[in-house]
């Protein structure tokens, strides 16, 4: 009769509960990273000198987002308004008890400036002063002025 | 010994190997985490109130610094011709002597808004600290 052996000792590391936190990890941060960008994703235009503005990144910042084909979008909330014009007295409600009045336009590369303009314009009626271009900083040097 | 008994049977292995699946795993995580916290970059810009009439002398026209940017993205600051590559050094080369660094930006309505906003990032380079933006109803008084 022949003894009975114990299984040799499994020298590999049990991985399996490692995958699973790692799988679970991966899918939080796929979900939550589309949800981070506030008002409406656009192309902004890439400078080279711009400054942090870590109040643009607040959950009740005020951003106001001029895409491509010239809708405006008013965030928080993300509302599609019909024009501009609009945009004095929700700014102004927004506004109300608030020390840091800054306005943050999100604006497209190809938007027409006369949008841009218009935005402007109605935000002066709202009070508003100072307002933050929001842009992007590429990672490579790229002159401005050089597209045609 | 036993374990060498053991280990020279070996047979066929029937667990996956899971290095690769985790390799590929973590460098995604890894990209998520990072592309999570970029802050959002941008400049800062005013939009002047219109000169009071009444009570307030209209500014000293010598001082005021605008640049024109034309339908063409030629540009202009007061009246004198520029480019893109040209304005930064020009800026700086007026502002040299000055403590008040404010410039006004006009830009034709018919232009995208990159060059209007590469102009502003030009300027902000030149180290100015004030970018008014000029609009239609600024100039009409409103």
């Amino acid at each position: 009769m022949e003894k009975k052996r114990a299984a040799p000792p499994v020298a590999d590391i049990n991985v399996t509960p490692m995958v699973d936190v790692m799988l679970v990890l991966l899918i939080i941060f796929m979900v939550i990273t589309p949800m981070l960008t506030k008002g409406q994703s656009v192309d902004k235009v890439k400078t080279k000198n711009p400054v942090t503005m870590q109040a643009a990144d607040k959950e009740d910042a005020i951003l106001i987002s001029v895409t491509r084909n010239g809708s405006v979008f008013l965030s928080p909330g993300n509302l599609k308004l019909s024009g501009p014009d609009q945009l004095p007295e929700r700014v102004r409600d927004l506004l109300t008890n608030r020390v840091d009045k800054t306005v943050y336009i999100v604006g497209d590369a190809r938007a027409r400036y006369s949008i841009v303009e218009d935005v402007v314009d109605n935000l002066r009626a709202a009070g508003v002063n100072e307002i933050g271009l929001i842009t992007e900083e590429p990672h490579e040097n790229k002159k401005p002025g050089a597209a045609q | 010994m036993a374990m060498a008994v053991g280990g020279s049977r070996g047979g066929p292995r029937c667990d996956i190997n899971m290095t690769p699946m985790i390799d590929i795993l973590l460098v995604l995580l890894i990209i998520f985490m990072v592309i999570t916290p970029l802050t959002p970059h941008g400049l800062e810009a005013l939009a002047p109130e219109p000169p009071d009439k009444k009570n307030q002398p209209p500014p000293d026209q010598d001082r005021t610094v605008v640049i024109v940017i034309d339908k063409d993205k030629s540009m202009h600051i007061n009246n004198e011709d520029t480019d893109m590559a040209k304005l930064g050094p020009r800026l700086e080369q007026i502002f040299k002597t000055r403590a008040e660094r404010v410039v006004f930006v006009k830009g034709d309505p018919d232009l995208e808004y990159q060059t209007v906003a590469q102009a502003i990032d030009v300027a902000k380079g030149a180290q100015i600290d004030k970018v008014g933006l000029m609009t239609p109803k600024l100039e009409a008084g409103n």
